[in-house]
């Protein structure tokens, strides 16, 4: 919008025709600008991505054969199921998580607020690999959390918690939290504090204000939030590797296994662009609803 | 207003444990790396600098960090003259195009970073880039694009472009008023963009797993093998000096837009 | 981006220099990469072997580990980009990749020291560095006087409760599966390896990890994640000498090696031949089992008088713990079936 505020204004529009070639050059200009960064993209990410595709249709010829597999096999499909079952279920457990801590932000006051955001943001900044070692240790049969579990007398035996689904689920919410918070405090801070009160003392009841005002307010940044922690998860692979146990494999385990241990490009590709597919819709649907920046801006 | 119903109080409960969830495993990893044990025993039985020592004198372990500083200086370096440009050219122009070329830039962070990872890899197999400090610094600033852009757009869009109008009315040429003008004011932006680049490429695990190996492997990829190979807790010491550097970074940033006019 | 120029411009020079002067020690700013699997293994043969042979040859020796060397060996075969070159692995590895054209032949001529070792130690692309078992451990505590003595005992879940684990590999763990099933030890090979993955099957609910790495079987022992595993001897002996609860038995254990082998294109090739030669001369072979539990793949290092009765008494390859194991033949893991079956392992741990 600015930008074409500056175009009327300058050069001054003496002259209709220099006005028009000045903005091809702009354009042009901004183009070259733009140029190096959309080099970089493409060279390394979208050409790869076109041979991905071509390789997944490919085995001495065209082929349907890998994606034949991935409907056939048991393996892909188990796979599949896995991977949607734990992004499904880290999704809903990060909103269940974040958004009670996301609410408290922007209801505490500012000095309360920014502390509970730097908790937030901390882990943010710590590496998976650490958070995944940190949670074998909180997580093991003598871990941290059974024996004070069976310290206070809430179970006998200790818990399977790590070295299974379960502890790559819980590991995941941990590291995809912040990616819900940030997007619900940012969608939470725009919300009039006044239309808040004007619910109140219009005579509703807190929990009526929230539900009725504050809550459908939020709601495209509980979509961005739910959107980004969902997809991010389709993608998880160190966690599912190091706390899963050996037997949670996900898709992108998946893929590297096959190109590591069977150098069989065919079916990786094609689980690549399955998951791809999946992920394109997933934004494409969501951005029809909120802004793509919006989505990725936590990111 | 302030009454403290059960409701409020169960509510502040929840969200401190949440919190706690949040904070334990950064906790745990700072009493484990002065640990005496190999081991993942909790509280360690004794405690030592025995896993500093091993960072610290270790030459795999120090050329490892030494690639990583290397790799993520340069990521800064160079993602981020790269994102500024890219930058100020989504705010400038409202040409067709690129509204396309945005959302190919913001590619990086949609496509998951596996099927990332595999492409690069075939890239550079195909090329004899794999394996090399200059392949994995280009795959960083690609990674690391999306952050510089989406920071420094932020900036200019609080800018008051016609400052750079006047500035060359007055017969200042496009890029010394960009320098002299813009710059200096977006500066936190831009600053904000480059450290984000800086600590993704130093983050950044699953490409380099593909195309690093050797002596070239950065911190990640040898943190990553010593936990699945040995559970070595030196990846705690490293851990722990490695969040009190992001800490430092952060901080660093909160200042600087501080002292940005607001 | 410096390093790697200045890396290139050497290595230009050393392989110049090496062939118009010929090896010449002094001259050659000799490194290599030598990649075995990490943990108090790799920690044992740093000080018994690495380190001397390191120094006895001026060279430079970087380290990596790699549970499972494979897939490596294959990518940098395959992409004919090779930054390993000597690799520490199962000799399977080692004629696989041969035969695919990743590992190297090596030239016997360069490596007088193996002459006098027996041929079955050596093979066209590789040479026995040291031998192993994989046993089965567990912690007496949790078995009161009645622990388990043999996969059999390991299968019987209903006698020998507890939290099992195993290794996330075929390699073993085939034959502990068919020796669980009643199969003799002498009459395993070829292994039926249908009857093998149903006997696993049967095991699966009670497995609570599937390991990956000599490193985590031995942090799931110490930190009492399991009560019994299938575990390399060297790391529970390791273990056990840092106070772990832990106790294994021989009986029933799959005696291995690991061999020498140098990647194709390797980038240090003279260097990697010197260094094989070095590495499996008698003397630092006899160091080996004065650091962990870990038979020399060198038979003459016995004759250095260096390791002690008592010591040779304990390592896996000594004549009466050996009888009580079975030797893997790696000729049939090499074969098609042994191919097939270990693609099988995926699809098995998937279900």
């Amino acid at each position: 919008m600015k930008a074409t505020v500056v175009h009327d204004h300058f050069p001054p529009a003496s002259n209709r025709d220099a006005s028009l070639g000045y903005r091809r050059r702009e354009h042009a200009l901004m183009l070259l600008l733009m140029s190096p960064a959309v080099l970089v993209v493409f060279v390394l990410l979208l050409i790869p991505l076109g041979w991905l595709i071509g390789q997944s249709f490919y085995a001495d010829g065209f082929t349907l054969e890998h994606y034949q597999r991935i409907l056939t096999e048991r393996i892909y499909w188990n796979t599949f199921w896995v991977t949607f079952r734990i992004s499904f279920i880290v999704t809903l457990l990060a909103l269940l998580m974040g958004y009670p801590i996301a609410y408290a932000t922007s209801i505490l006051p500012r000095r309360w607020s920014m502390l509970v955001l730097a908790l937030v943001i901390l882990p943010f900044w710590t590496s998976v690999l650490v958070r995944a070692y940190a949670w074998l240790i909180l997580l093991q049969r003598s871990g941290v959390v059974n024996e004070s579990l069976m310290g206070i007398g809430l179970i006998d035996a200790p818990l399977a918690l790590v070295h299974n689904e379960l502890g790559t689920i819980i590991a995941t919410v941990h590291i995809l939290l912040p990616f819900m918070v940030l997007p619900l405090y940012a969608t939470m801070q725009k919300i009039p504090k006044d239309l808040i009160q004007a619910g109140a003392s219009l005579g509703g009841s807190p929990l009526h204000v929230f539900t009725r005002v504050f809550f459908p307010l939020s709601l495209s940044g509980v979509l961005a939030g739910m959107t980004l922690v969902f997809v991010l998860c389709l993608g998880f692979y160190i966690t599912p590797e190091l706390v899963g146990g050996g037997r949670t494999v996900m898709a992108s385990m998946l893929v590297s296994r096959n190109i590591q241990l069977y150098s069989d490009w065919g079916a990786a590709s094609a689980v690549s662009v399955v998951l791809l597919i999946c992920v394109l819709i997933i934004f494409y649907v969501v951005s029809r609803l909120v802004p793509l920046e919006k989505i990725l801006g936590a990111k | 207003m302030i009454k403290l119903s059960l409701s409020r109080i169960s509510f502040i409960g929840y969200v401190v444990v949440v919190l706690i969830f949040l904070i334990l495993p950064l906790l745990i990893v700072v009493p484990m790396s002065f640990s005496d044990s190999r081991f993942l025993s909790f509280p360690p039985s004794s405690y030592s600098f025995r896993w500093y020592e091993t960072f610290f004198n270790n030459p795999g372990w120090m050329s490892a960090a030494k690639t990583s500083l290397i790799v993520a200086f340069s990521t800064a370096l160079i993602a981020t003259p790269i994102g500024v440009a890219a930058a100020y050219a989504i705010n400038n122009s409202t040409h067709r195009l690129m509204r396309y070329l945005k959302i190919v830039l913001l590619l990086p962070l949609i496509v998951p970073i596996i099927i990332v990872a595999t492409g690069v890899f075939f890239i550079y197999a195909l090329s004899g880039m794999l394996y090399t400090i200059p392949g994995l610094i280009m795959a960083d600033v690609m990674l690391a694009l999306p952050y510089v852009i989406t920071a420094v757009t932020a900036g200019l869009h609080g800018f008051d472009q016609t400052q750079e109008m006047v500035a060359r009315s007055l017969g200042m040429n496009r890029f010394r008023s960009f320098m002299s003008v813009t710059l200096p004011q977006i500066m936190p932006s831009v600053l904000t963009g480059a450290i984000f680049a800086f600590i993704q490429a130093l983050d950044e695990t699953m490409v380099a797993l593909f195309i690093s190996r050797g002596q070239n492997q950065p911190l990640t990829v040898r943190m990553f093998t010593a936990l699945r190979d040995e559970i070595d807790p030196t990846i705690a010491a490293i851990s722990t000096l490695l969040t009190a550097a992001s800490f430092a970074l952060v901080l660093l940033l909160v200042l600087a837009r501080k002292q940005a006019p607001a | 981006m410096k390093d790697t120029n200045c890396f290139k411009y050497l290595l230009g020079f050393s392989v110049v220099a090496a062939g118009t002067v010929g090896a010449d020690d002094s001259l050659a700013d000799g490194q290599i990469t030598f990649v075995s699997q990490g943990g108090a293994y790799q920690e044992a043969q740093t000080i018994a072997i690495l380190d001397p042979v390191a120094e006895a040859l001026g060279i430079t020796i970087n380290q990596e580990s790699a549970p499972d060397a494979w897939p490596m060996i294959r990518t940098q075969g395959t992409t004919g980009q090779a930054v390993w070159d000597v690799v520490d692995t199962p000799p399977l590895n080692c004629v696989r990749g041969g035969n695919q054209g990743l590992i190297e032949e090596l030239d016997f001529s360069q490596i007088p020291n193996a002459e006098s070792m027996p041929e079955e130690y050596k093979t066209p692309y590789s040479v026995a560095y040291e031998f192993y078992s994989s046993v089965l451990a567990y912690n007496p505590d949790a078995f009161d006087g009645n622990p388990p003595q043999s996969w059999e005992d390991f299968w019987n879940v209903e006698e020998f409760p507890g939290n099992r684990a195993l290794r996330n590999h075929p390699l073993g763990t085939l034959e502990a599966a068919l020796m669980a099933d009643g199969v003799a030890r002498e009459e395993l090979y070829p292994l039926d390896v249908d009857r093998a993955f149903e006997k696993l099957e049967e095991i699966k609910p009670h497995i609570t990890t599937w390991w990956t790495s000599g490193g985590q079987s031995a942090q799931l022992l110490y930190d009492g994640e399991v009560d019994m595993l299938m575990i390399w001897n060297g790391r529970v002996s390791a273990i056990i000498n840092e106070g772990a609860n832990a106790e294994f038995t021989y009986n029933d254990g799959v005696l291995q090696n690991t061999h020498l082998c140098i990647i194709e294109g390797a980038p240090n090739l003279e260097t990697a031949v010197e260094f094989i030669n070095a590495a499996i001369d008698p003397e630092y072979q006899a160091n080996l089992p004065l650091h962990i539990d870990y038979g020399p793949g060198n038979p003459a290092a016995f004759d250095t008088g260096k390791i002690p009765d008592d010591r040779a008494r304990e390592l896996p390859s000594f004549p009466e713990n050996a009888e009580r194991q079975v030797l893997m033949s790696y000729e049939w893991w090499a074969s098609s079936a042994g191919e097939e079956a270990e693609r099988r392992w995926l699809d098995f741990m998937q279900r």
